[in-house]
């Protein structure tokens, strides 16, 4: 025990210490917001000046609050779809045998292996097709339709829990689905809490194609064109620019404080095995 | 079954002719994106080796994968390990590792141009204050030391809820029962967390590999030149300027096909090692 | 979910008994840019309540971006903004619509519009777009550092050594460390605009023959200029590296660190936002006298419009003298039509420069090149001079690089 002890103070030293050199630049951007721009280049970490008045003037250069909402709306069904589908298609992959399995497999992690600059085109095309041109489903609506990194991360997961339990479930006569619902799904709220948080965090800085299908007025587009929009014009002004990019993480950083927690509640898996 | 399965086959027929099948179309043409595609055999391959761009981003992006993929594993595994305790404030401390995960690359770029400047940057000054002598942080030697350093810094927060999430699944009584057997903590390491990380590390492995083959922002910030370029340009860089600057999309789906083809054969090695590892000693 | 289709449907009926047609006009710029072109649009409507506007602005990257995966999809917008010179890479794909038809009809619209502007649009079988605003490169110069330092302001007598020694003069150890921290002059070093085009043309050099094939600027006469750039640069050290730049986001004049730079109206509305004092002269004069490079933004039409006669309605509108007016207003460019440029709407903007003096260089301008593949040309010399100014090539080498390198980009997009 005591040397379990001793292990949680070296950890949280060290700990501290690199936190310094991650949390750093972030609070040196929260400084520089808060100066007037005539100090922008002053590297002081504490303020000679305090002003807050970078934050309201960036809400009367644009109705930020307004592609936050987009933003938020279109990461949200996002992730939904995301844990959905690609959970479900996880679950087949690892505990399911059947021929072609691994074939499919390698063609899922293919997808995300080819940059995405070349098939802009030919999926602005798919998309023009389908006839979602000009609405915000081609944001969201691809979430539906499962995905390879989500896919891969948990069946990865799912590969940890004893197989030997869903053998046991089937023979008791338990459909896929129940197995799924009740045994796969609880058992892995640490890795759907880690998918969630990433597949937030793809959306939320999505900004191609947002900007490829979306008009861009701001009431329909998103946060990441308007940040470039508004890059254009304030580009050289670093306390606006701070200021802007501090409101774009904030939600984010807020869902993954909410998200963390349940990287804490370890499952007890004793006697599983 | 299917019924599982179904979205991702959808979504499997639209990214394979979308993506793998379309990549690999253009790449045997000439298409200038505006006109028609015109058939143009396997030409925009043997041209690749006369291409400057390509070949220079080719090195950059094999020299930054070599260094950032290791550093990123082993030190996004160990933040992990530490955080995986219920210490005092530990939600406090996962946020501030997650933070350069989602900071802008653009606002966070300014101030790392701050640290690695010649002349008054953070890093000379205490360089020179404890007697050395100033180290030009983003000139030919030293740049892709100073890149790799930033791209490490600002994945290890993804890198740790990934192992975060991989480490919930390793029973406790694992470890009770190893140290009863006297096991020391190496040895705890050795023989019960890694294997049972096993697949995370694939996973993570993967995943950096295919974010370093295409890591664009902090490099293209760190080494602009104004004007779009950058003295250390990689291989997504060459193809989006290559396709949509330059109108010459066949040589860059070939450029695309190259680059799918080296992560492909590197994620076959790790899959062969992680098989090769999962088995017993 | 129903009452919302209802509402929709009802929506969309009212908004097609006002207008039967709809277009899009799409350019690159800011938020500000964006309000003015849709207060544009407004009074366009008002004057034909049959067509509406639709604005999209993006930033530059994005504009390109978006463009060229809807125009390669089918679904261009119907006018959109070019920058002259990559106006050759559209027009040679045919994707643009020719308005020589529409102007012949009205051919008094073109009276009154600076000549030089209407060139780089007119490819002798056509007219595919006609300018929207242009710009000139002047002399940007901080007063506050010229009076500190006791110096006289640059004058239109000014050569280009004068420019060098001034430059040295204001490149100051201001705090004793032992390193610089103002420089006299500011330039990226790699783009023809707004430095070393006008420079090399002031040498009696030129730049590019792209119907040759051939990069010029490893002449005798452009290596002369490059000469001075060099010893301003490497020799004197008057000018920040790439990297000092980089510490200061990439504008020395704004960020207040050089004290001279070149540029164009564009820089206006930003520089206005600083604290120093600061002026505008004519670019200084060289051997063969003096030169500026004149480049503008146009509108062209998608040739897969489905409304064109709307189109050109709107591009007329906002080519006329009520259009060009409002977008005086926004100060970053200089009107295509004498009328209003030499009206007060362009004259007496809220930052009180000369602004005559961006009109009045049209008279030494040289029009930047226009050609096809001129953005891998111009990427292609830039990397090369870049090896220069970064101390790895010596000027000889990197121009030979350059022109070595220029001319096979000209090459592959003959």
């Amino acid at each position: 025990m005591t040397r379990d002890k001793w292990g949680d103070v070296l950890a949280f030293v060290a700990l501290t210490l690199g936190a310094v050199a991650m949390i750093g630049p972030f609070f040196w951007m929260i400084s520089t917001s808060l100066k007037p721009m005539a100090e922008q280049f002053d590297m002081r970490l504490i303020p000679a000046t305090l002003t807050t008045e970078n934050y309201p003037k960036l809400f009367t250069i644009m109705p930020f609050h307004l592609m936050i909402w987009n933003s938020f709306k279109i990461a949200g069904i996002s992730v939904i779809g995301q844990l959905l589908t690609c959970s479900m298609a996880a679950f087949i992959f690892a505990v399911v045998r059947f021929p072609g399995r691994n074939f499919l497999f390698v063609l899922l992690l293919l997808t995300l292996m080819v940059p995405g600059q070349i098939t802009a085109i030919p999926q602005f095309i798919i998309f023009k097709w389908l006839g979602l041109y000009g609405s915000q489903a081609p944001l969201y609506a691809p979430a539906f339709l499962g995905g390879a990194f989500g896919t891969f991360l948990m069946r990865q997961y799912f590969q940890t829990i004893p197989i030997e339990l869903a053998e046991a479930a089937r023979i008791d006569g338990a459909s896929l689905s129940r197995i799924f619902f009740t045994i796969y799904l609880p058992l892995s709220k640490p890795a759907l809490a880690a998918f969630a948080i990433f597949a937030f965090l793809f959306s939320w800085n999505d900004l191609f194609t947002a900007l490829i299908y979306l008009p861009s007025d701001p009431e329909k587009t998103t946060l990441t064109v308007g940040l470039a929009l508004f890059q254009s014009q304030y580009g050289g002004q670093w306390t606006l620019m701070m200021a802007a990019s501090l409101i774009s993480v904030a939600p984010i950083i807020i869902a993954f404080f909410l998200a963390q927690r349940h990287f804490v509640e370890g499952i007890s898996m004793s006697g599983f095995k | 079954m299917l019924a599982f399965l179904l979205p991702t086959l959808l979504g499997l027929i639209l990214g394979t002719f979308g993506s793998i099948f379309a990549t690999i179309g253009i790449s045997l043409t000439d298409w200038d994106l505006l006109t028609p595609a015109i058939p143009a055999g396997i030409s925009n391959y043997t041209d690749l080796p006369a291409d400057r761009l390509f070949m220079k981003s080719l090195v950059n992006t094999l020299a930054f994968s070599a260094l950032y993929v290791p550093l990123t594993i082993v030190v996004s595994l160990a933040v992990a390990m530490g955080m995986n305790r219920k210490l005092w404030g530990i939600g406090a401390f996962r946020v501030a590792y997650f933070l350069p995960t989602v900071s802008s690359p653009t606002a966070v770029g300014l101030l790392w141009t701050w640290i690695y400047a010649e002349d008054h940057g953070t890093l000379n000054a205490i360089i020179t204050a404890m007697g050395g002598n100033p180290v030009s942080w983003l000139g030919p030697k030293m740049a892709l030391y100073s890149v790799v350093a930033v791209n490490v810094w600002g994945a290890i927060g993804g890198g740790m809820i990934i192992f975060l999430a991989g480490l919930q699944a390793i029973p406790r009584d694992y470890y009770e029962v190893a140290k009863l057997d006297g096991a020391t903590a190496w040895q705890r390491l050795r023989y019960v967390t890694l294997p049972a990380l096993a697949p995370s590390i694939f996973f993570q492995a993967v995943l950096t590999t295919i974010n370093a083959f295409q890591a664009f922002d902090y490099i293209y910030i760190l080494t602009r030149i104004g004007n779009g370029n950058s003295t250390m340009p990689t291989l997504v860089f060459s193809i989006y300027r290559t396709g949509f600057r330059f109108f010459r999309m066949g040589d860059a789906a070939a450029q695309a096909v190259v680059l799918t083809a080296i992560i492909f054969v590197m994620t076959a090695v790790y899959f062969h090692l992680q098989k090769r590892w999962g088995e017993p000693a | 979910m129903k009452l919302l289709a209802t509402t929709a449907f009802a929506l969309a009926l009212a908004s097609s008994a006002q207008a039967d047609t709809t277009i899009t006009y799409a350019l690159w710029g800011s938020p500000a840019e964006g309000a003015v072109w849709t207060k544009i649009a407004t009074a366009f409507e008002v004057l034909h309540p049959d067509i509406k506007v639709n604005v999209e602005v993006a930033d530059w990257d994005s504009y390109w971006e978006k463009l060229k995966v809807q125009v390669a999809g089918g679904t261009p917008p119907d006018v959109f903004a070019m920058d002259a010179p990559l106006f050759a890479d559209w027009q040679s794909r045919n994707v643009l619509l020719d308005l020589k038809p529409y102007i012949d009809k009205d051919p008094a619209i073109l009276d009154g519009v600076y000549p030089i502007t209407l060139k780089a649009y007119n490819t002798g079988t056509g007219i595919f777009g006609l300018p929207r605003d242009f710009q000139t490169i002047v002399l940007y110069y901080n007063k506050d550092m010229f009076d500190a330092a006791g110096l006289a302001y640059p004058t239109d007598a000014w050569t280009y050594d004068d420019l060098r020694a001034t430059a040295k003069k204001l490149t100051l150890d201001k705090n004793g460390d032992g390193t610089t921290d103002q420089w006299g002059f500011w330039d990226g070093g790699y783009d023809m605009e707004p430095f070393w085009g006008a420079l090399v043309w002031a040498y009696g050099g030129d730049v590019v023959d792209p119907a040759a094939g051939k990069t010029l600027i490893a002449s005798p006469e452009a290596t002369a200029a490059f000469q001075l750039f060099d010893d301003m640069w490497l020799t004197d050290k008057s000018l920040p590296t790439e990297q000092q730049l980089a510490q200061f986001g990439y504008d020395g004049f704004l960020s207040g660190v050089s004290a001279m730079g070149m540029s164009g109206h564009w820089s206006v509305p930003e520089y206005s936002q600083v604290t120093f004092h600061w002026d505008v002269a004519p670019l200084p004069l060289g051997p063969k006298g003096r030169a500026t490079s004149v480049n503008s933004a146009g509108f062209v039409v998608a040739k897969d419009s489905k409304n064109p006669d709307a189109a050109w309605e709107f591009v007329k509108y906002a080519f006329s003298d009520a259009g060009q007016t409002e977008l005086a207003k926004i100060g970053l460019a200089i009107p295509v039509r004498k009328s209003v440029a030499e009206s007060p709407a362009y004259l007496d903007q809220a930052t009180k420069i000369d602004h005559s003096l961006f009109v009045k260089a049209l008279d030494y301008a040289h029009l930047k090149p226009v050609f096809k593949g001129y953005e891998e040309w111009s990427s292609a010399v830039g990397d090369a001079l870049n090896t220069v100014w970064s101390g790895e090539n010596s000027l000889q080498d990197g121009l030979a690089a350059a022109v070595a390198d220029g001319d096979l980009a000209l090459a592959k997009n003959k």
